[in-house]
Parts: C-alpha cells; structure tokens; sequence
C-alpha cells in the first residue's frame, strides 16, 4: 500500500471508526426505542432537517461567519495593540490593566442588553459582543509575552543603544509571537460563542439571522432536528475557525518555536 | 596613556542588601586580555554590567574610553558576549549578526557585508542563513562572538562565554578568540571564567577575586609571548600559573 495512504488511514481510521459507531448506535437507539423526534432525533432526520433548509441554514452560517471573522479582527487588532500600549509603560500598565481585568471578570451575557441598547439590535451589537469576549486573551497572552523577554537579549539591545520602537519591534514583539497565537487560539473559538450569544440577545436587526437566531428561532418552535443541524454547524464553524489559526501558528513558529517543531530537530 | 577602564572604589549594593562588590580598584590598559577569576556569585558578572553602562555602581567611580560607561555605550565603544549564545531564535545567522549593526540603521548591503566578513572571522560563512536551532552549541557561541566583532568594539566583554561548552569545542574558541583578538591590536578583551586552565592560556593579566562581597584579591601577570600553542598548555610554566591561580582562589 502507499505509505502517504497508509499513513493517511492510520491517523484518520480510529477516530472514524469511532464516529461511525457512535452514528449508528444513536439512530439504532432511538429507531428501536421509539423516542419522538421533538425529544431526541436520529442522526438522519438531523440530515434531512439541514437539507430541508439548507439554504437558511448556509445563509445563517455566513451571517454568524461574517460577525465572527469581524469580532475576531477587532479583537486581534484592540487586544495586540492594547499590549503594545501597556507593555511600553510600567505606569500606564499599572494604571490601565486592572481594569481589562475586571473587564474579562463580568459575565458577557450581563453587558449584552446594554450593548444592544448603546448600538442597537443587528450586526454591529453581535459584532461588538463577539469582540469583547476574544478581546481580554488576546490582551492578556500578547502582554505576558511582552513582558518575558529574555533579560540577555533584552540588555543586548540596551547595548547597542535601540530604540524603544526597536526593541518593541524587532526583539519584543517577535519574542511574545508564541504567546500572541496562544491567545489567537482562545480568543478564535470564543468569538463564535460571542457571536451566537450576541445573536441570542441581538437578533436579526435587518438582515439574514446567524446561527444563534436559528437556534433561539427553532427552539421556540421546537423544531428539534433542525436545532441539532444548527448546533452542529456552529461547532463546524468553531473547529474551522481553529484549524485556520492552527495553520498559521506552524507558519510562524514551525520553524524555530518548540510548540510547533516536529521531527529530528536538537 | 589613558586606560581604557578605570576603577575606583566601585561598589555594588543590591536593593535586596546583598553587597555583589566591594571597593573594587582596576586600570586596563590598551590591548590587553584580562580575565576575572573567582567563585560564582563573586561579582565578575556585576563588574561587568556596570562596564557595559547595564547597572550602575552604589559607589565609586568607573570610566571608560575615558568617559561614563553609559557614554562609552552610546558611542558604539562595547560589545558583550554572554553566558549563553543570546541570539534571536527566529532570525537567520546573519540578521543575528548584523543586529548592532542593523540597530544603528546601517545600510543593508553594509549590514550584508560585516556580517560575511565577521562569520568569516568565526569560520561559519556557509551558516548564514541557517537558524540558531540548527547550529551546535559551539557555533552559536561563535555566532554570538561574531555580533560582538561586527560592531567593531573598542572593549570586548565576555562573560564565561565558553563555560557550557565540552573541552574540544572550548579550546578551539579559546584558539579563534586569541587569533581574533591578535590580528585587532587596539582590541581590549575582558573574559570571565572559573577554569584557571583557560584563564592562564588566554590571558596576560588574571584578576582573583574573593568570594561575596567580590574584592579583587590578587592580580597575576602571565607574561608569557603569543601564540603560546599547545607547548604553553602542556609545559611546567602553565603549571605553575595554574596553581598559583588555584592558591589564590583557596585564600
């Protein structure tokens, strides 16, 4: 057999085999036991369900996309630069950061209702919320990563007279990269819970709902298959999301940060 | 003639209390080889630091190039070699070179330059753009001391920089650092280490210090010509320089 195949089936074989098991014993469960579908569907109304309305369940999917893909943004941008800013100055992050932490301390669910009635109900609340809730790790990781600079490279640069932008630029912020994925990684899944929970409180305000209005939408009407395909399209969404980021965490450090290292290096 | 480094009375005082130097007194002169001998945590590091400008002294006075260290930094004057290789894991050897040289905004193609000429220097041109990980220990230390050279330092400080390697690889640096160091006349290298062997063989002043709060007890002339080559290491004279080293270092 090709060994690239062979290779290929002993990683993705097990876990496969593990789903397809799992599939069939829940249709054959609930086939045998009788339940109804509105309590606990078969896998296979769940794909008929998301057939059925395939195209508002795709059109839920890029509306709650578009919102995660801005939130997310945002939150790299405000949380990576919001380091930068507090890293640059021990009095400024003395002064400001106690306060991004009571910022990640209050339930998001809390603060949605004041958001949606500063910015009203649509997509610039959703966005909003799923920015809040992917912005304090990004914050939080790129700040510890500015802050654990080795002290040797740190004086070598004081040595040969930098700049504080230098240092920042060329010696900082490349050291922290690690600790910027990190948070890129939290921070990516929980702009997709931001955005279905900004979807709950904020709605459709206009356009297509995202995948949270579907949710709250086909729960009220207890259309429980159709839940099911939402739920499992926002879970896909989720794991993209994080294979995406994956993806770019060996770009940058596969070749010289441990975490992402494979194979004979010393 | 002006000393390259002076010290007078320095003293250092941790915020903690813990006294890392004590009334030290020194006069380097042009071209020399100097290394500081003594127990770990006797202060050579420290007196070292505050030759760099890195930390000041709770009192005293130190000049360099007949001026502030702070000063002596700024005009491009030191250079550093630490402990540990210290290079930048995710830039190629030669951007960990050319980095002064690159902080001073030098022109690329200059920057491309120097730093061919100081791996050369090192016998690692073929590395240039390989990665840190890539290299043994010993080629890092020699990247290391190759980014010290391409800032062109009137003082060279070397803070046990050959201390983690094995015997074969820290004798052959000890053999390219002597060249290195011959072929730049006006060069004043500063070296840390707590093997008298290395001490003896490199240099042509050895400082003993005491152990904390570091004082400099004693200072032996090793006034044996360069190259002095294996015939130095293994003859009755680099003997007696080793165990007079050794002596000092018991009392």
């Amino acid at each position: 057999m090709n060994p690239v195949f062979s290779n290929l089936l002993s990683r993705i074989g097990p876990p496969l085999i593990a789903f397809v098991l799992f599939v069939g014993a829940w249709q054959a469960v609930v086939a045998i036991a009788e339940l109804p579908t509105y309590l606990l569907p078969k896998p296979s109304d769940i794909v008929a369900a998301a057939a059925d309305n395939w195209t508002h369940l795709l059109g839920s999917v890029s509306t709650t996309l578009i919102e995660t893909i801005l939130g997310f943004l945002l939150s790299v941008i405000g949380g990576v630069l919001g380091a930068i800013l507090l890293a640059s100055s021990k009095i400024v992050e003395r002064s400001i950061y106690p306060y991004a932490i009571v910022l990640q301390t209050i339930p998001i669910v809390a603060v949605a209702p004041i958001i949606v009635i500063w910015f009203g109900a649509g997509i610039r609340s959703i966005v909003t919320i799923a920015f809040l809730i992917g912005f304090c790790p990004m914050l939080s990781n790129t700040l510890i990563g500015l802050n654990s600079t080795d002290k040797n490279l740190n004086n070598l640069f004081t040595l040969y007279n930098a700049t504080k932008w230098q240092t920042m630029w060329r010696l900082r912020i490349p050291a922290a990269l690690p600790y910027i994925v990190g948070g890129l990684k939290i921070s990516c899944s929980l702009c997709v819970i931001g955005a279905i929970v900004g979807e709950y409180v904020a709605g459709v305000g206009g356009g297509q709902g995202g995948l949270g209005y579907a949710i709250t939408y086909a729960a009220m009407r207890i259309q429980t298959p159709y839940l099911f395909a939402c739920g499992l399209m926002a879970s896909i969404l989720g794991i993209a999301f994080y294979q995406i980021v994956n993806g770019l965490s060996r770009k940058w450090l596969g070749s010289w940060h441990e975490s992402e290292m494979r194979g004979d290096h010393d | 003639m002006q000393p390259i480094l002076r010290l007078q009375d320095v003293s250092k005082v941790y915020p903690n209390g813990t006294a890392a130097v004590q009334e030290a007194n020194l006069e380097v002169g042009e071209g020399e080889l100097i290394s500081f001998v003594g127990p770990s945590g006797c202060g050579k590091s420290t007196i070292f630091r505050m030759a760099a400008g890195l930390s000041a002294p709770t009192a005293g006075k130190i000049e360099v190039l007949g001026t502030t260290p702070e000063e002596a930094r700024r005009s491009n004057g030191i250079s550093f070699v630490f402990q540990e290789a210290t290079l930048m894991p995710w830039s190629s050897v030669r951007d960990n070179v050319a980095l002064p040289l690159k902080l001073r905004q030098a022109p690329r193609k200059v920057q491309d330059e120097e730093a061919e000429r100081a791996l050369e220097l090192v016998g690692l041109q073929d590395y240039a753009k390989a990665l840190p990980r890539q290299l043994s220990g010993g080629m890092r230390m020699r990247v290391s001391i190759a980014r010290a050279l391409i800032a062109n330092p009137r003082i060279l400080l070397m803070d046990e920089p050959f201390g983690a390697l094995d015997e074969i690889t820290r004798q052959t640096l000890q053999e390219e650092l002597l060249s290195i160091w011959r072929r730049n006349p006006g060069m004043t290298v500063l070296f840390v280490t707590h093997n008298a062997f290395e001490a003896v063989y490199l240099s042509n002043r050895i400082l003993v210090m005491t152990p904390r709060p570091g004082r400099i007890s004693r200072e032996i002339a090793v006034d044996v010509p360069y190259p002095r080559g294996d015939r130095f290491r293994t003859g009755p004279e680099f003997g007696r320089f080793v165990g007079l080293v050794n002596e000092s270092l018991k009392h």
